[in-house]
Order: C-alpha cells, then structure tokens, then sequence
C-alpha cells in the first residue's frame, strides 16, 4: 500500500462512453434516463454551436435534473444567440425557483444579449419578472443601468419593483439618481420600507 | 528571416485586442487591460525568438503551425507560475485528517484513492499532497493513493518531472522533511527524492479543451487552487463542469483561498471541516 502509479498511462482514463456521438445521436441521448448519459449529450451538442440552440432550450424548461440543466445553461452561455437568450428569459416565468434562479446568473452574463431586452422586461404586465428583470440589472455591466433604474423608480407601479430598483441604485446610483429618488418617496408616502430605502441610497451617492 | 538589432518591434492596440480574443479562445484565460504591458513584452519575445519582425505575420504563423509548438510556447510564457512547497498547509491538513477518512468510508476495500493537482506548475502542489499523505496520513499504509498533476505549460512539466528546486519554494517544509525527501544539490538548488518522482503522473492538460479533460474521470479529491482567478465567468464555469465530471459522487474539491464555488456553479456543496472549507460533488443529484 502507499502511493502508487499506474504503469500503462498514456490516457488517463479511456472515454467510457459507448454511443453514437452524430447530431442525431446525441439529440436521442437526451431522453435517455441516465442523468449523466444526458450530461454529456448536452456538453457534446454544445460543441455544434447554433444548430443546437433550439434542441437546448427545449431540453432546458423539460429537464429534471439540476446536474444536466446546469450543462445546458454553460453551453446556452457558450452559443449565446438570440434562441438561447429568448429561452432564459423564458425560464423567468418558470414555477421552478431553481430553473429561474439559475437563469438570472446566466443573462447576468450576457450584457450585450440582454440589454436591448431590458426595456421590455422592466415593462412586463408580471411584477415578478420585473424584480428579476432589475435583479439583472445588479451585475449587467452597461452604461445603461442606472437610466433604467431610474425609469423603473419613475413609473413602476410595484411597490416590491421599486424598492428592488432602489436597493441597486444605493450601490450604482450618481447624482443622476437624486432627483428620481426624491420624488419616488412622493409616489408611496405609506411605504415605510420605501421611505427607508430611499433615505438610504440619498445618503450613500451623496456620501460617496 | 533576421532582423537588424534596431528594428523596434511593437504591438498595435488591434493587434493586442485579436491576440487577446485568439489566447482566450484556446486557453480560457482573458488579460485585462491592466496586462497589456505583461502580453506585449512576452509576444515581442517570441516574435524575436521566430524571426519576425511584425504581428500579424507571427500570428499568422503560430496560429497555423501544424504541430502547434509555437502555441505551447506562449502559453508557457503567458502563464503564471509562481508556487511553492506546503502553501496553504491548512487545506493538505485537511486532505489527511478531515478528508481522506470520508473518502474511504464509501470507498470498496482494496480500491485506489486518487487526487488531481490541477494546475501542478513545477511540481510543488502534488508532491506536497504526497510528503503529507506520507507523513501525516496513516491511511496510506492501508490504501493505494494515486497523485496526478496536470498542467497547461509543458515547461513547467518538465520541471516537475525533474523535481529541482529553489531555496525559496522549499523554505515552508520542516527541516526534517527537507532532509528526508530531498537531495541537496548545490546552495541554491534541491532536488526531490527519485521515489517521489516515480510515484506521481504529469500529465499536460487545457482545461478548456473538452478532448484533454474528457479523458480525466474517477478523482476521489481535486486541488484547483489559484487558477479559476485567471478565468472569466464562462470559462470558471466550464472548468466547474469539467471537476464536476471528472469527481466521483461525494468526491472533493479544494480551491485557493480567495475563489469560491458557490459564487461559479449551484452543483458542488460546501463542506466545512475543522481544517478548511471545501466544496463537495454530492452522492446523488436532485432536481
């Protein structure tokens, strides 16, 4: 017994999979029961970039398991084109809080595929997906951030929605942000969590 | 082609900006902009070392170089490598008391326990995992262990198969250890014993290549220490999946002490041990 080596090492291990690895092929593996067997169907599909975009996102909102979904948002943020970006914004809506979750991480990292899209979810009719849409905002480096932080403090009529836009706008906010936020305490004088909020994020630009 | 001594070479901010992308694409790892003067100073090395005396004709030439040499040599160069022997002693602690025990109370008996250093740089990782597991260990006497150590720079494997050693990389290792586990060269060089050497595999990996990693599977314990640092989020992310595959159910992994793997990847757990904190592959994936 003690440390050893392996004689024969050329490879470390043989590949140990045994199936077909074509496009079709490895779209079939997606249905196969064994979690890990769709693991590396997902990881090998991701190396045919665009193509499989579409049969990703639709494995993405069916797939159970949390190990196979985290390959499909890797190669999502890999491909990164326009049917991967709609899918993630898709699993806002998801009832599963882990899928969604696990979306805002990935359009976190997407700031040039999310930006042009922000404006329509800090406008969407679902006050939740408007959180979400502001909690992307939280790491989506953009020079845009702040104004539509501001537009959100401005016109949303969601209390939760504005005070999540306000908590952001403490870290980001400029003097830009003063007068919005000013006015915001205006719009929910009943808000003590607003008034606080506010009083906060005042204090931090101004002190910074 | 030989270039006249004056001739000032110089790299264009287009030309840093393409080799940037290029170096990202193939290895994972981006230079901010605050590395420019690092990247410049290291790719005008190599022009003057290939003969060329503009960018894009020795980018043209490394990028086509069928045998992709020129490649390795600038990732060997692009690549940090600064390490040494016992650092963060906590965590190899960690591997002899806290972790191994729980490796082996799953484990069939008579089975091998096996660790991967990644990236091994000049050696110090893996084979301070093996004067820890020898010293520390007494699971050794009852298990077979295989250390594997991988690395991205072909240099630096050389140097760890040839185990010599500076002053400074040694300096944390208690004098009796020095003078059981190495052979004192000269005043300013120190070489580990023959039967370390043969006990360990090095083995040159990208991480970021999915035909080098596929092949790595079965580790009991991964030490990715001081590399995700170097990626950005995608890459973190891919080399997250790339662990994930390559660890066994319950199997371990310990990151340098600034990184932190519920901040790249939902699927590894945090596992707190008297010694350190590590993050482990669960036994059994759920929804």
């Amino acid at each position: 017994m003690g440390l050893t080596k392996r004689k024969e090492i050329k490879s470390i291990d043989k590949d140990e999979r045994k199936q077909k690895r074509d496009f079709e092929g490895l779209v079939s593996q997606l249905s196969n029961l064994d979690p890990q067997v769709r693991r590396w169907a997902v990881k090998d599909l991701s190396e045919f970039g665009h193509e499989a975009s579409s049969i990703l996102s639709k494995q993405l909102l069916e797939e159970a398991d949390k190990s196979v979904r985290e390959a499909i948002l890797t190669s999502m943020l890999h491909i990164a084109d326009p049917t991967a970006v709609e899918t993630l914004v898709q699993c806002l809506r998801s009832e599963n809080a882990s899928l969604r979750n696990e979306a805002i991480e990935v359009l976190k990292n997407l700031p040039d595929q999310v930006a042009p899209l922000m404006s329509n979810l800090l406008h969407d009719k679902d006050g939740d997906v408007r959180i979400f849409a502001v909690n992307i905002l939280e790491t989506l480096r953009h020079p845009k951030v702040e104004d539509l932080l501001i537009e959100v403090i401005e016109k949303d009529p969601n209390v939760n929605v504005c005070a999540t836009a306000v908590e952001l706008l403490a870290e980001v906010g400029t003097e830009q942000s003063l007068p919005a936020l000013r006015r915001l305490k205006d719009r929910f004088p009943e808000e003590p969590y607003i008034l606080f909020a506010v009083d906060l994020a005042l204090k931090r630009i101004q002190g910074g | 082609m030989i270039l006249a001594p004056n001739v000032t070479m110089s790299i264009s901010e287009e030309d840093f900006q393409k080799f940037r992308e290029f170096f990202y694409r193939k290895t994972g790892i981006r230079f901010e902009d605050t590395k420019r003067y690092f990247v410049d100073k290291r790719l005008i090395d190599r022009m003057q070392a290939t003969g060329f005396a503009d960018f894009r004709s020795y980018f043209n030439f490394m990028r086509f170089q069928a045998n992709g040499e020129e490649m390795q040599q600038l990732i060997n160069i692009m690549t940090v490598n600064e390490t040494y022997f016992f650092r963060e002693e906590h965590q190899l602690k960690c591997l002899a008391l806290s972790i191994l025990p729980e490796v082996v109370k799953k484990k069939p008996a008579g089975s091998l326990i096996r660790i991967w250093s990644i990236p091994s740089s000049s050696g110090e990782e893996p084979y301070s995992i093996a004067i820890y597991l020898l010293e520390y260990c007494p699971l050794v006497q009852e298990w077979d262990i295989e250390i594997i150590g991988s690395d991205i720079d072909t240099g630096m494997l050389q140097k760890a198969k040839e185990g010599i050693y500076s002053p400074r990389s040694v300096q944390h290792i208690p004098p009796s250890l020095l003078k059981k586990y190495f052979r004192k060269l000269s005043e300013d060089r120190y070489q580990i014993s023959e039967e370390l050497r043969r006990c360990i595999e090095f083995t040159r990996v990208n991480l970021n290549d999915s035909t080098d990693t596929k092949q790595y599977r079965n580790f009991d314990v991964i030490f990715c220490r001081n590399l995700l640092i170097y990626f950005d989020d995608l890459s973190r992310r891919q080399a997250a999946d790339v662990f994930y595959d390559a660890l066994l159910p319950g199997g371990y992994i310990l990151l340098g002490h600034s990184e932190s793997m519920s901040r790249i990847s939902p699927l590894f757990k945090v596992c707190k041990f008297p010694e350190a904190i590590v993050y482990k592959k669960p036994e059994g994936m759920t929804p």
